[in-house]
């Protein structure tokens, strides 16, 4: 079954023309190209497919295009500004938050949805915050800090 | 996955018609549980029917007297942080605030949470010791469930195939009524759980009252143990306590899973729970 569809994604609206089965992962990246979603395990542990949906939190790959239908959507690509990288970016490139890369994006997005509720989060609400997401280097202690130091940079 | 309709009824009438069409029909709520049903070929549906747009299907209700109605649709995140469950059922907020990651919770529904079934779902434990009831609703009318009477072991519910929970009505409880919820399980998801459990009492005349205690991971299902509560009325005293933990392991009946033998699981919910008692009795100390 068919259906057209509206998503706005990063401040953009895109329409688009989704199958019932396809996950919001399946659309953002293959018929989107936002490819900085990416797509780990499938079974909603690893939190590598993370976006923001209406402002929360949510693993792409469990979520059918479809059910995000007019919702506004956040993805790593949409962080940045005109003004240059969000101060969460520069925080991971500047204290080595991203190893491989593969897990960042989804970090990036959980840290988003933490700030946004909370400006000075304690390290203890910023592991909590993460642990819809794995990183399979292992570079948790550094994740930590680069949203720590972006937190304290914004004011 | 496969291919399915996905349909989103806005009233329950809609409902009817897809639910009666002799289709293979799931309902989905947040669907963290039944997309993965889904991608395993454990369930082939023809049509997944979203209960996310019905009526009455996100209240959060609150009274003094009458209690909470929540939706079956409200999702766990809310439980998590809502001020009326923080406020007036502390170990419902607790439980939420443990489980799974904020990804899970910001999608997973009451209606499905309890629709799960699963031995090990840890939201059941403080719906038990909290007396919820199921309200549902199928083609055929409607009908209450009490949680203590939903499961049937190893997966099965008291639920018909085309039967949606619409809500769960908890009684409201005194403010004097305490509950602590522990678990313990390898990783933070509760996938791969050990053991976990639910307590509560409530603080009356000096003297604690009404014990439950709701146990996950040990049975064919999350269930109270009426024999151990019994014991820890009023003042227990520590070999009160000591019965009343010996009730528990004859009542239970743990698996060996991969990753903790049954003995394991026994020796961790003993240890979770004579933890719990004691947090209890020294929370009406220091009242
Ligand atoms: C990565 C991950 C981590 C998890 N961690 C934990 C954890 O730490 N602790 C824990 O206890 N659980 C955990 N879970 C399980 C999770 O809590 C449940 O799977 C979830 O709550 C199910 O809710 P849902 O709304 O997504 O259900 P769905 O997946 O939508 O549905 C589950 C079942 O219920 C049925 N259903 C849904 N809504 C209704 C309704 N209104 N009426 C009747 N039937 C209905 C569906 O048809 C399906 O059979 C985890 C799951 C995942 C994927």
């Amino acid at each position: 079954m068919k259906h057209e569809i509206q998503l706005i994604v990063n401040g953009e609206t895109r329409s688009l023309t989704v199958e019932s089965q396809q996950t919001l992962l399946e659309a953002l990246r293959e018929d989107l190209g936002l490819t900085g979603v990416k797509h780990g395990c499938s079974t909603g542990e690893c939190g590598a497919c993370s976006v923001l949906l209406n402002g929360e939190v949510v693993n792409s790959c469990m979520v059918l295009a479809v059910e995000a239908a007019d919702a506004e959507i956040l993805t790593a690509e949409g962080l940045a500004t005109d003004e240059g990288l969000h101060p969460l970016q520069k925080s991971f490139i500047d204290h080595h938050g991203v190893q491989c890369g593969y897990c960042a994006s989804g970090m990036l997005i959980s840290a988003k949805a933490l700030l946004n509720r909370t400006s000075r989060p304690h390290e203890e609400e910023i592991r909590e915050a993460l642990v819809g997401n794995l990183c399979r280097c292992g570079a948790y202690a550094d994740i930590i800090k680069s949203i720590q130091v972006a937190s304290r940079a914004r004011r | 996955m496969k291919a399915f309709d996905y349909i989103r009824p806005k009233s329950l009438e809609e409902a009817v018609g897809h639910l009666t069409q002799g289709k293979r029909v799931n309902i989905l709520g947040g669907g963290v549980t039944l997309f993965l049903q889904i991608q395993n070929n454990e369930l082939t549906p023809d049509v997944i029917l979203d209960v996310k747009a019905l009526p009455g299907f996100h209240d959060i209700r609150y009274h003094h007297h009458h209690g909470l109605k929540l939706g079956a649709a409200v999702n766990l995140q809310h439980l998590a942080t809502g001020l009326e469950i923080r406020r007036h059922y502390p170990l419902l907020n607790q439980t939420a605030q443990e489980l799974a990651s904020p990804q899970i919770r910001n999608r997973a529904t009451i209606g499905g949470t309890l629709a799960w079934a699963s031995p090990v779902s840890e939201l059941v434990a403080p719906m038990l010791c909290y007396d919820a009831v199921c309200h549902t609703w199928s083609p055929r009318g409607t009908r209450t469930i009490p949680v203590s009477e939903l499961y049937l072991g190893d997966f099965k519910t008291a639920l018909e195939p085309d039967e949606l929970i619409t809500h769960i009505h908890l009684p409201s409880f005194p403010a004097r009524t305490y509950g602590v919820y522990q678990r313990q399980t390898i990783r933070h998801d509760g996938r791969r759980m050990i053991a976990g459990a639910a307590t509560l009492a409530i603080h009356k005349h000096h003297t604690l009252t009404n014990w439950r205690i709701a146990v996950l991971g040990v049975d064919d299902r999350p269930k109270r143990v009426p024999e151990a509560e019994a014991l820890l009325e009023g003042a227990p005293a520590e070999a009160d306590i000591a019965r009343a933990l010996e009730a528990v392991q004859e009542n239970i009946h743990p698996q060996d899973v991969v990753y903790a033998r049954s003995d394991y699981r026994r020796a961790v919910l003993n240890a979770l729970l004579q933890r719990s008692i004691h947090d209890i009795i020294s929370n009406l100390q220091d009242s």
